[in-house]
């Protein structure tokens, strides 16, 4: 039997997020056409995106909306969630991996002594009516699988680790739903403000960064630099160099990635223009995924990367920088 | 201020990993197991809330297994912390989050708090779950990916930030409360080699596995059914991506980000 | 059968002086040699975390560690830089005099002032008339009346420039001799104490080395350690508890060499291979772990020899000529496997040829190690 599955979205700024997005096509995958996919929304201004996720392959829709919720702390969340779920027939509970929502795992695993698991990058159903989820582990240098066994599995997305939803028509139903009141202690409630946007000023450093993108002599001059940057910035990740371009000055010494220079073992490093030598590969083969531009199919950088592009990088990054902007949704 | 920490052994970030004979979990062979990085941080917070609220005292808890447990006990007390306990997980018994959370949650019990301090989520496993769902089962407010954590003693009320996913939320609440601490206001800092020589005779506090077991009530262990630990494959040179313009190539690169190599931001 | 384990105890300790190298001392490592520069705050941090005075009991305010323990740490932390290292326990040396040779009185007065707050302190044997040779000292004593008033130079004085205090060995009258050698203690505050401008040098390049100057220096009986012709029996006696933390010193820099070198070994390609796939690599690299092993056990003996009471004159000897020639050996070896790279200061190798170098010739030269060697050695056969 297949299962139904409740996906607990976020809008962000009135609109669904992306995570959201990918949790519902997930969810659908899981129910197949039998099994009952439900969205829940919780929150204020959430007529956008309660009608976008109408249209994102669910069977119905629940709105729980009230301005007190703008700023809802995870136990709120918990409560309205269980009031949905609780009595409900829904044997999956998919969570968004965002800060706050992946919090919400274990509260209500908590209360329903259910099977849990966060960041799930693989899932699916196993023969025994539960889940398979695998979940990178140790910063990504290892994978864990779980089976988690039912009658209820809690479990958050690690985002961006699935395709988004692709529209369905027609829409499903919308229903709004009272509020349910908030839990309170005897302490007094805790006073969220709104939140804050931060400003996102120079990028990560290279030593922290989760991606890094570094360039090397392919860029020719100084001035082409730039578009190592642009595609950084695109990636919120930091920028290195190799000591061809570090030497020639284009860049500070700090930026220099190798044997000499700093070793960084990011998520994501992308080689721009670099071919490959031992001292600059050193310093960067420790990284998760490794992606190479370069124009020369035998330069030894395609030997450590896990993916490559053989063409000309005045043609290839810009163009990637332009899809990365699209898809994350940056102007 | 009675202070909490939660402290938990991971594997040291240098340490190789490999599956264990089974390729069901970690093979523990030749593991160095240290205080996990957001835990540090928390244990830092905790002995800088200590200073500045005189008459406070930090008690770090940690449920795991001999001989580890014990040891990042006695480097949290190295670094400054007055007490510990250790809850002993039976040597071989699964590492289940909400089993932790009930057993953290029984010896709580036997202490009274204002705070209790967690990492957000630990170096080796990454869940994050322990701590909110101890929170449900204490019925207090929690907060995770917290910084610059303050106590305003006029108001009876800590004051802090949550760093969420597109920005960050300012927090008023009064305790008790469970935080999941993302940074300290400094970089944690070093035990001297004076402390780390007396923490070996500190005492801690132990509940053996036989008294907490009968606390914890109907309770169904073990719901994760199995577990396999695996290694990405060894490195086979790249995958080049094939295209006919520079946008279809790098329409095929995000895919497989996102997809496949699952790093896309 | 000997237990070679280690206690929790003493892996806290160790693994502290190993993540003070590497985040403290190793990022700095390379730019203090290319400079010469004496890196001041990382021997402020040490002391604050206890790994200064590590000899010193703590009624003192050291940190009361055995020689083992001791030994522990300074392996550790000469993995990152040999240099630091031995600017880091020279208080060690110049202290053990005063542990050795002063009364209860003295001792208090002194130490426990000076290892309560940072202090740097020096020890003054060698002078520009020889070193090995410290029985034929000539810096010269001389009593008046309830003070002496010293004179003379002292030479290549670890720390001299930053200490506070210096304890110095000085001689009555040459022509005794060892038997006219005085210990004292003298407060860099005393008038006429006079050290001298940095050496340049070929290794060790953070650490700092200096002559010191005693003109007419004046100093109260009070300061003298032990009796009259009590000085040289306490600088050799001193000798025997620093020995053993070279040869600790000496195997953390071999320890270095061939961790850089099986790591690049294992990276660089050449002929369609890993170099740690050519079996003269592989030669090389067991070798070179051999010779750490062997550093670090003999080592390890020695020190136990000593914390268990034995003077082990003979293990320290052995260990410290031992390792430091290995420390040689090995930093050779490591550069050959790095190549024209290893030759380059941009890698850390060559750093560490430089820095072992001193390992065979300070505390007791190697071929002066290898006379006291033999001489214990044929007593069992005299
Ligand atoms: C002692 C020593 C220490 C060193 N330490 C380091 C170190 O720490 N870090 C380091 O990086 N290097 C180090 N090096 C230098 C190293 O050996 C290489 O020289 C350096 O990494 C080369 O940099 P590069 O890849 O940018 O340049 P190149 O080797 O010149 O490669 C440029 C690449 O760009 C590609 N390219 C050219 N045009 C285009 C185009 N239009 N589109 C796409 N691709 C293009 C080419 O095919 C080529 O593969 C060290 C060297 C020595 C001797
Ligand atoms: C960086 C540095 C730091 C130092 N720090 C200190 C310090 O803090 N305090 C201090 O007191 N001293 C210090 N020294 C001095 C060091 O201990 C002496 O350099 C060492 O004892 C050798 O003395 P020497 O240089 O006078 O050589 P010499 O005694 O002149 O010896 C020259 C050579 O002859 C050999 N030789 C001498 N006698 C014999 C013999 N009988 N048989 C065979 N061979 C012999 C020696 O082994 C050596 O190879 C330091 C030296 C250096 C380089």
């Amino acid at each position: 039997m297949r299962p139904s599955v409740l996906v607990v979205g976020e809008a962000v700024h009135g609109q669904l997020s992306g995570p959201s997005r990918e949790a519902l096509n997930v969810a659908r995958s899981l129910a197949g056409s039998e099994g009952r996919v439900t969205g829940l929304l919780i929150g204020h201004g959430l007529a956008a995106a309660s009608a976008e996720m109408a249209t994102l392959g669910t069977d119905r829709v629940r709105v729980v909306e009230d301005a007190a919720l703008t700023s809802a702390t995870c136990s709120t969340l918990a409560a309205i969630v269980r009031a949905e779920v609780e009595g409900a027939q829904v044997s999956v509970v998919l969570l968004t991996g965002s800060v706050r929502y992946r919090e919400l795992a274990g509260r209500l695993a908590a209360r329903w002594d259910a099977s849990v698991a966060t960041g799930a990058t693989e899932l699916s159903p196993t023969e025994g009516g539960g889940l398979r989820v695998a979940r990178p582990v140790f910063g990504g240098r290892a994978t864990e699988e779980l089976d988690l066994g039912g009658p209820r599995c809690v479990v958050a997305l690690r985002p961006h680790a699935f395709p988004p939803a692709s529209t369905t028509a027609p829409a499903a139903p919308v229903e709004r739903r009272a509020s349910p009141p908030f839990p309170t202690g005897n302490a007094p409630a805790p006073k969220v403000s709104a939140l804050e946007s931060t400003e996102v000023t120079g990028g990560p450093s290279l030593g922290d960064a989760t991606i890094v993108v570094s360039g090397g002599r392919g860029l020719r001059a100084p001035e082409n630099f730039r578009l190592v940057e642009e595609l950084a910035a695109s990636l919120g990740a930091a920028v290195g160099a190799s000591r061809a371009v570090t030497d020639a000055g284009w860049r500070p010494g700090s930026y220099q990635v190798g044997q000499t220079g700093r070793s960084v073992a990011p998520q994501l490093y992308v080689a721009v223009g670099i071919s490959g030598a031992i001292q600059h590969v050193v310093g960067m083969v420790s990284s998760r995924v490794i992606v190479a531009i370069n124009s020369d199919a035998q330069a030894p950088i395609f030997r450590v990367a896990d993916y490559g592009i053989v063409g000309d990088l005045f043609a290839i990054v810009p163009a990637l920088t332009k899809e990365i902007r699209k898809v994350r949704g940056l102007s | 201020m009675e202070i909490v920490v939660l402290v938990k052994p991971v594997p040291d970030a240098e340490s190789r990993l490999r599956p264990n004979a089974g390729g069901t979990e970690l093979d523990g062979e030749g593991i160095k197991w240290v205080l996990s990085g957001y835990d540090e941080s928390a244990v830092e917070q905790a002995l800088l809330l200590k200073a500045a609220v005189p008459g406070s005292s930090v008690r770090c808890i940690s449920f795991g297994p001999a001989p580890r447990t014990e040891e990042v006990l006695r480097a949290s007390v190295a670094l400054g912390c007055d007490r510990a306990t250790w809850v002993e997980r039976p040597v071989g018994m699964p590492a289940d989050p909400l089993l932790c959370a009930r057993v953290l949650r029984e010896a709580l019990r036997k202490y009274p708090h204002d705070l209790i301090l967690a990492g957000k989520q630990a170096g080796d496993d990454e869940e994050g779950i322990v701590p909110s769902a101890l929170a449900e089962l204490l019925g207090v407010e929690s907060f995770g990916s917290v910084v610059d954590l303050r106590w305003h003693a006029e108001e009876k009320r800590f004051r802090f930030q949550c760093v969420l996913d597109s920005g960050s939320e300012k927090v008023e609440a009064a305790g008790p409360l469970l935080i999941g601490l993302q940074q300290a206001w400094n970089d944690p800092r070093t035990a001297t080699l004076p402390n780390i020589l007396r923490s070996r005779k500190a005492t801690i506090d132990r509940l053996p596995w036989s008294d907490v077991a009968p606390l914890l009530g109907a309770f169904s262990a073990g719901r994760t059914t199995s577990q396999r630990f695996r290694l990405p494959p060894p490195r086979t040179g790249a995958r080049l991506i094939d295209y006919q313009s520079p946008e279809e190539a790098a329409e095929k690169l995000v895919k497989i980000l996102r997809e496949e190599a699952k790093v896309f931001p | 059968m000997p237990d070679f384990s280690l206690t929790a105890e003493q892996e806290g300790v160790r693994d502290l002086a190993r993540k003070f190298a590497k985040t403290e001392m190793l990022p700095k490592a390379a730019e203090a040699d290319r400079l010469g520069r004496f890196p001041e705050e990382v021997l402020r941090k040490a002391w604050e975390l206890g790994l200064m005075n590590l000899n010193i009991p703590s009624e003192y305010g050291g940190s009361g560690l055995s020689l083992l323990d001791q030994c522990l740490i300074v392996e550790e932390l000469a993995h990152a830089c040999g240099g630091m290292t031995t600017s880091i326990i020279a208080n060690c040396l110049a202290l053990e005099p005063i542990l050795l040779g002063g009364s209860p009185e003295q001792k208090s007065r002194v130490l426990s002032p000076f290892c309560g707050s940072y202090n740097i302190a020096s020890f003054c044997l060698t002078e520009p008339s020889g070193g090995s040779d410290a029985g034929g000292l000539l810096t010269r004593a001389r009593r008046d009346g309830d003070h002496y008033v010293l004179d003379g130079e002292k030479c290549f004085i670890t720390n001299a420039p930053h200490a506070s205090l210096y304890t110095v060995f000085a001689t009555t009258d040459p022509a005794l001799r060892h038997r006219g050698i005085c210990a004292f203690y003298v407060p860099r505050s005393t008038e006429g104490v006079v050290p001298g401008k940095e050496e340049e040098k070929m290794g060790h390049r953070a650490s700092s080395t200096s002559t010191v100057r005693f003109e007419h220096a004046t100093v109260p009986v009070s300061q003298r350690l032990g009796a009259e012709g009590d000085g040289f029996s306490i600088a050799m006696r001193t000798l025997d508890q620093t020995r053993t933390p070279i040869g600790a010193l000496a195997t953390g820099i071999a320890q270095a060499a061939v961790d850089y070198a099986s790591e690049y070994a294992l990276k660089r390609r050449t002929f369609g291979k890993p170099i740690a796939e050519h079996q003269a690599i592989q030669i090389k690299l067991a070798n070179m772990a051999q010779a750490v092993h062997a550093a670090r056990l003999l080592t390890w003996q020695a020190a136990w020899t000593i914390d268990h009471g034995k003077t082990g004159t003979l293990e320290s000897s052995i260990a410290k000529c031992f390792a430091s020639d290995a420390a040689m050996q090995v930093a050779d070896e490591a550069i050959q496997v790095f190549g024209g790279y290893g030759y380059m200061k941009e890698y850390p190798v060559e750093k560490l040829l430089r820095d072992a170098k001193l390992t065979q010739i300070y505390e007791g030269s190697n071929e002066i190690q290898r006379i006291v060697i033999a001489r214990e050695h044929l007593k069992a056969y005299a």
